[in-house]
């Protein structure tokens, strides 16, 4: 069963003058139950929008989404259940302590009462929030606040959890807690949508992509397949003497050289080694990072 | 598990929010209603209205008016608070439907004008001696309803308006112009014509009305037809603020 169906999702907004502004243009993907799914794109490429789409606060244009085919658009609060959301922009109650926000954010979602002392220790463990219990989510730190945004999405235990831009301006070590977190609930068996636009993140997190780019799907798929695609099937290595008599079909790139795999790799690779021994400072060959295919994708 | 109950958590939220203010919710108003009783008490205790004191007449008043006030504050401070720092993303994402969440909001605004009368009744009741309730069920109907429906418009506003400036604009200019000429201060029916069978359309002069007669037995106009204009327009009003909060908690 699909976590996420999308179908040619329109969604258009009318700007100050009146003109038609397209957020997402015939967008659709789905996502299989139980994956990491990465949604891609530079700011302003439409992918929050899509997420307000998916969390049903925005109403497609046209199209349809539905989440373990329960339609967002009819039947709203039924599908908003199986979801938790993790929103972009950090927001703060103020009168209100960590434990309190959480307690009633678990019963907006369904957690039993009786369940929800519990369930909120619990969710503070796993984000390292448990000292802050007791004190008012407006004195927490910028990272603190992120990690309740957080726990608020987790306190029901959502089937599907989306992120948008959850590490966006956090250190590294708290990014480093909410990849942690999003393998372990993925583990759990949580299916796990998120946004971002540090694609390194998107590689050490996700199975599949979509690439997004002024509002239109540029590319998706398996992120292993992707990378094979638009790796070169060269050879690249730089020399300490330049100026000496190359392999055939060698082109320069800069400081670089890159030779061609035409038989295989090991093979092209050793015809190099050979070929010019010593004067070598460097021989690799590498996949394609998703920086590099996304420069390639939005050239033009 | 029933939908009722995520509703009730979000009920319960708005509730603890006022509670944490108890000290602005409640004793702001119960300065008010002193100030009031004193300086009418002393300018006008002397008066009398046919079947009352002038003193009771508008002590009755001044809780009907005090109920109003904080059914309509707590929904619209809330929500335009809300909308101001970003936390109204909470109800948009919570799976209640719209309807339920104004509900939510508007018992949790009942529940703040039945705790303020009752903290502010208590305060200042010996304010007037002899006073007791005459019409309990016609009271706490009236209460009810007034709550609710002050309630209602209060989510209303509060989900419609974009600023605090926006708010106090109806505050001076709609509401506090109908609470001064419901009756609060003087019956309707001692106006001149045509100015007594004009305050008859305003609404807030049947909340008061009926709340008046479930305290102290005094209306001036059938507290039963007062019953069913609120009864009316709180039906209106409910369809109303379901179609605004399924319009505003979409972005």
């Amino acid at each position: 069963m699909f976590a996420l169906e999308v179908n040619h999702i329109v969604k258009t907004f009318n700007d100050k003058k009146k003109n038609i502004v397209i957020a997402d243009d015939d967008v659709s993907l789905t996502v299989e139950e139980g994956k990491i799914y990465g949604l891609l794109g530079p700011n302003g490429a439409g992918k929050s929008t899509l997420i307000s789409l998916i969390s049903g606060i925005l109403t497609p244009t046209s199209g349809t989404i539905s989440v373990f085919g329960t339609d967002i658009v009819s039947q709203t609060v039924e599908a908003k259940k199986m979801m938790g959301i993790v929103p972009q922009e950090i927001v703060t109650e103020l009168a209100f302590t960590v434990d309190e926000i959480l307690h009633y954010m678990g019963g907006m979602y369904g957690v039993p009462l009786e369940e929800r002392k519990d369930r909120i220790g619990e969710v503070l463990r796993d984000l390292d929030l448990e000292e802050k219990r007791y004190e008012k989510a407006r004195s927490l730190s910028g990272g603190m606040k992120r990690r309740l945004m957080v726990a608020k999405a987790i306190m029901h235990k959502p089937r599907f959890l989306i992120l948008d831009e959850p590490t966006s301006g956090v250190d590294v070590a708290l990014r480093q807690k909410i990849w942690e977190l999003v393998r372990r609930m993925n583990k759990e068996g949580t299916t796990i949508l998120f946004t971002t636009h540090y694609l390194e993140e998107a590689e050490q997190l996700c199975e599949e992509i979509t690439l997004i780019h002024h509002g239109r799907v540029i590319k998706q798929g398996r992120l292993s397949d992707i990378q094979k695609e638009f790796s070169e099937n060269v050879v690249t290595f730089e020399l300490f003497r330049p100026d000496v008599t190359h392999l055939p079909h060698v082109s320069k790139q800069g400081i670089e050289f890159h030779y061609p795999i035409t038989t295989h790799l090991d093979q092209n690779m050793s015809e190099v080694i050979q070929h010019y021994g010593d004067n070598l400072r460097s021989v690799k060959s590498e996949a394609a990072s998703l920086e590099q295919i996304f420069l390639k994708l939005t050239a033009n | 598990m029933n939908a009722t109950t995520f509703m009730w958590a979000l009920y319960a939220r708005e509730v603890k929010r006022f509670q944490k203010l108890w000290f602005d919710t409640v004793a702001t108003p119960i300065m008010s209603t002193v100030l009031y009783l004193l300086i009418f008490g002393v300018v006008a205790g002397s008066r009398s209205i046919p079947g009352t004191t002038y003193s009771a007449f508008v002590y009755a008043g001044l809780l009907g008016m005090m109920m109003v006030n904080s059914s309509f504050a707590n929904p619209t401070f809330a929500l335009i608070l809300s909308k101001n720092v970003g936390t109204i993303i909470d109800i948009q994402l919570a799976p209640i439907a719209p309807w339920r969440v104004g509900i939510a909001y508007a018992l949790a605004a009942f529940t703040r004008g039945v705790f303020t009368v009752v903290v502010a009744g208590i305060i200042t009741i010996w304010f007037i001696p002899g006073i007791a309730i005459q019409h309990p069920l016609t009271f706490l109907a009236g209460l009810l309803l007034t709550g609710t429906e002050f309630g209602m418009l209060g989510v209303t506003c509060g989900l419609m308006m974009k600023n605090f400036e926006s708010l106090t604009l109806v505050t001076t200019f709609i509401l506090q112009p109908m609470i001064f000429l419901a009756g609060v201060f003087y019956p309707v029916s001692l106006l001149p014509a045509p100015w007594n069978t004009v305050s008859l359309f305003n609404p807030l002069h049947h909340n008061i009305n009926l709340l008046r007669y479930g305290m102290i037995g005094y209306s001036d106009f059938s507290p039963f037809a007062s019953f069913i204009i609120i009864l009316l327009l709180s039906v209106g009003l409910f369809a109303f603020m379901n179609q605004i909060a399924a319009k505003s908690l979409k972005q």
